[in-house]
């Protein structure tokens, strides 16, 4: 039985990222814009629910990173009781999250980034796909990543329960400990995810870096934003995804401020535009001046090259020689490349393996102490952590029974919604010229964008990386010259 | 033969919520071979799922405009490569499928896809419409018409 079904994009625009380009007298690109679907009214739903749902209840906010909404909530609730959790109970939840970024690191760069630099930008487009990718890295490697994402996520569920929506993380702790014959599973896990980061690695060095072409792209003007980088650190400003301060740097990679997640308010603020559902973040200090470039425009970059760029290095051995081969090979602190994001991915992917074995190793981690038991009156809340595609806020205020009465929830998407959008505009105005746009120099424009791994709020991200997507180009006169669609 | 019966969706946006409830519902009534999962996952991230079964029933919220709410549509995967992303779970099946002939992987050699037309898949917190809370009855008989079919001996 074959049955067609054909839907307008438009009926189902919720769901689908649109670019609206204009073009000039000449046919070159005078401005393009981004939209995508933004997930509303999340924040209205959470009102009057007990606070000690939001872990759960904002884990089902995206498909893809539950378990990054479910440690910033959970952190939240830590900071709205005032209570702080044993160590062991804050090194399993580390643990827990630092898996959770293996398993998604490896799936972006070998699914959704990957088929535009493992097969290569301009390869046909049946060819740019994971499909692509297994026919020039083996299907072996294939296995390998099927296998080693099974294993991280066994290790997830035996830790944290449903790997979707984890029944894990409570004011004060963790709902149960990791057993001390379940610790080895956790240390051959967590090595086997070394070995698979360095390997990746080792793929982007033959793949990438050794074809001139990538390395120019990457090098590129056309992908290229000189702006401030936001990221979480520790004490000694060295990366860390749980826990820390949040530090800035300023385009020149000169710390800006670094401030504590209870402060975020006083340095970050949402601007809106007309055209855009999404409310684009900038520093409060620095102020709104535009989609522009620069150290007088608050535009600010998260993810993992802005977490680079924002940290002194990776508190992990192999992760460190990784980041120093980073910046010695492309020219210092910091990279502004956006597609460099691929590569800096890898790197903490290699961090977050390096740093499951530590934790897994650490004897403490099968402690049994893993909850302190809240007493205080709940009022207010905030709960920071870097979720893969970058920093995420959450924010409560509740009631003296811990009914929530207002949240706040900042995506990592939102962060970095400005300069995507100055991505997208400026790929644009790179690779279209006198009006030819063709489905290469579609896949180019995007890339300026998928390189973020934009998270499109509302579980719409479609893999693999093919958000639904209309192209549509103007003339000067605003008349649609073209429309491409690609679902 | 290994079972499996995936519910997609995502339970707080009103009928996006049916294929996870059909799942809850079904688990409580057919006890036994067949294994019952809810996910949220999309696409690609749903392939480890499938591992290890021989069969499977996929059920899902589908919003085409081209059927009466609470219609349940019946899809092979073949019949995925024409759709217009019809549901951001389904991109990438066909793919999914693919891969995991090329890795020979053991994965179920027939695939069901029960779809129901739904009105609203997007309220956050919204209840599911009636259509739909009608058509997740129709939608639960045929699952379980299906997996009698498959439990009859040839």
């Amino acid at each position: 039985m074959k049955r067609e079904i054909l839907i307008d994009p438009i009926t189902r625009l919720e769901g689908h990222g649109k670019i609206d380009i204009f073009l000039n007298d000449k046919g070159d690109v005078e401005r393009a814009y981004l939209q995508i679907p933004e997930l509303r009214g999340f924040e209205k739903f959470a009102e009057g629910r007990p606070a000690e749902d939001m872990p759960q209840i904002t884990s089902r906010i995206c498909g893809v990173c539950p378990t990054a909404h479910h440690m910033a909530a959970t952190k939240a609730l830590d900071d709205l009781y005032r209570v702080d959790p044993p160590p062991a109970a804050k090194k399993v939840r580390e643990l827990v999250y630092n898996l959770f970024f293996v398993e998604d690191h490896a799936l972006h760069f070998f699914f959704l980034g990957g088929p535009d630099f493992v097969v290569g930008p301009t390869a046909p487009k049946a060819e740019r796909n994971i499909l692509g990718v297994l026919g020039k890295v083996g299907l072996e490697v294939g296995k390998e990543v099927i296998g080693l994402r099974k294993e991280i996520r066994d290790l997830i569920i035996l830790a944290a329960g449903k790997v979707i929506h984890p029944v894990f993380g409570l004011p004060g702790g963790i709902s149960k400990p990791i057993k001390k014959e379940d610790q080895q599973k956790y240390i051959a896990g967590a090595e086997h995810a070394v070995k698979f980061a360095e390997f990746s690695l080792q793929v982007f060095n033959d793949i990438v870096l050794k074809n001139k072409q990538y390395v120019d792209w990457i090098l590129s003007d056309t992908y290229t934003h000189k702006t401030y980088y936001m990221g979480m650190v520790d004490k000694n400003n060295k990366i860390n995804f749980y826990d820390g301060d949040i530090r800035v740097v300023d385009p020149s990679g000169k710390e800006y401020v670094k401030f504590k997640p209870q402060d975020y308010h006083k340095h970050v603020a949402e601007h809106v535009e007309p055209w855009s559902y999404i409310k684009f973040c900038y520093l409060k200090g620095i102020g709104w001046k535009g989609f522009e470039d620069g150290p007088d425009s608050g535009v600010y970059a998260v993810a993992p090259l802005a977490r680079l760029n924002a940290s002194d290095g990776m508190a992990t051995p192999k992760a460190q020689a990784a980041y120093e081969q980073f910046y010695k090979t492309l020219g210092g602190k910091p990279v502004h490349h956006t597609l460099a994001n691929h590569w800096a991915r890898l790197i903490e992917m290699l961090y977050a393996a390096e740093r499951c074995v530590e934790l897994a190793k650490d004897p403490e981690i099968v402690s049994p102490n893993v909850r302190t038991i809240p007493k205080e009156i709940p009022v207010e809340g905030i709960g920071i952590v870097e979720a893969p595609r970058g920093t995420l806020f959450h924010h409560y205020k509740t009631d003296e029974r811990g009914v929530v009465t207002a949240a706040n929830l900042i995506v990592a998407t939102q962060n970095n919604a400005a300069r995507i959008a100055m991505s997208v505009d400026k790929a644009a105005r790179g690779v279209i010229k006198d009006g030819k746009v063709d489905d290469g120099l579609l896949n180019m424009v995007e890339m300026g964008f998928r390189a973020y791994d934009p998270c499109h709020g509302c579980a719409t991200h479609a893999l693999p990386g093919q958000m639904p997507l209309m192209v549509r180009i103007f003339d000067k006169n605003h008349r649609m010259l073209k429309e491409l669609r690609r679902d | 033969m290994k079972t499996l019966v995936l519910g997609l969706g995502n339970d707080i946006l009103a009928d996006d919520a049916v294929g996870i409830l059909t799942a809850r519902a079904l688990k409580d009534e057919e006890k036994g071979q067949t294994e019952i999962i809810e996910s949220a996952l999309h696409g690609l991230a749903l392939l480890e799922l499938f591992i290890g079964f021989d069969r499977a029933i996929i059920i899902d919220a589908i919003q085409t405009g081209q059927y009466e709410p609470g219609t349940v549509i019946e899809l092979e995967p073949a019949d995925l490569g024409a759709v217009t992303a019809p549901s951001p779970h389904y991109s990438g099946l066909p793919e999914m499928l693919h891969i995991a002939s090329e890795l020979d992987l053991h994965f179920p050699q027939e695939i069901k896809i029960f779809a129901l037309e739904v009105e609203d898949p997007y309220s956050i917190g919204g209840e599911m419409t009636v259509s739909a809370q009608k058509g997740m009855i129709k939608l639960k008989e045929m699952v379980k018409k299906q997996l009698r079919i498959w439990s009859e001996p040839d």
